[in-house]
């Protein structure tokens, strides 16, 4: 069964904390060539590594993961106050 | 070391293997002179160097040799595509190789020795290759 490629955020997340791949690497248990992977979207993770990505950065598996091309955060913030309505 | 690179190392590696056999071969069926000699020190000289620059220098060696717990998910995903890989086209070469062997005849007890040594040389090795010839970043 071929499965669907899995969009994420890990690249941005990572630069905005200021961290290397071989500290993500280390925070969440793997090698850190398997960030660059992940990064390149060329792995998908296990749920289990999903989960240990996501709290790493403190962030909902949606906000890091999608199973379709992810906007900027940005514009993503934008889109969800608009519909709060603010 | 590039992608391209790492296959061109491969691809060295397993001429260096044949060069050996042919040069041993040879220096069977002729007297064992110096040029023999030669030939089978300087292809072995250049199978160490591309084994050194295949399997050690990139990692893959090890990570193939590694045991389950020290590797990572996609690790083991990895290597365990390249073992099965490894293993048809281990099979396959070596039914070939047999195969040869026992239509054409005429080989001897040392080229057959050398043979074998080859075959489980291929056998170690198919799987690291497989991955330094199919992974984009090592």
């Amino acid at each position: 069964m071929n499965s669907r490629k899995l969009y994420n955020r890990i690249s941005v997340l990572r630069e905005e904390r200021g961290i290397s791949r071989k500290e993500l690497a280390d925070r969440i248990g793997v090698n850190f060539q398997t960030v660059g992977y992940l990064e390149r979207e060329e792995y998908n993770p296990s749920l289990d590594l999903a989960f240990r990505i996501c709290e790493y950065f403190g962030l909902p598996i949606e906000m890091v993961f999608s199973t379709e091309p992810m906007k900027p955060l940005s514009q993503e913030i934008l889109e969800q106050r608009k519909k709060m309505g603010g | 070391m590039s992608a391209i690179n790492r296959k061109i190392w491969v691809l060295i590696n397993y001429i260096s293997l044949g060069m050996l056999l042919f040069a041993f071969y040879s220096g069977e069926l002729a007297e064992r002179s110096a040029m023999v000699y030669a030939a089978i020190a300087f292809a072995f000289i250049i199978g160490l160097i591309s084994f050194i620059m295949v399997h050690i220098r990139t990692g893959l060696w090890k990570m193939v040799h590694s045991k389950v717990d020290k590797l990572d998910e996609r690790q083991i995903q990895v290597t365990h595509g390249a073992l099965r890989h490894s293993y048809s086209i281990f099979t396959i070469l070596a039914l070939v190789i047999l195969l040869i062997i026992a239509l054409a005849g005429g080989y001897d007890d040392a080229n057959l020795i050398m043979i074998f040594a080859s075959l489980l040389y291929l056998a170690h090795t198919l799987p690291s290759s497989v991955l330094a010839w199919t992974e984009k970043v090592v």
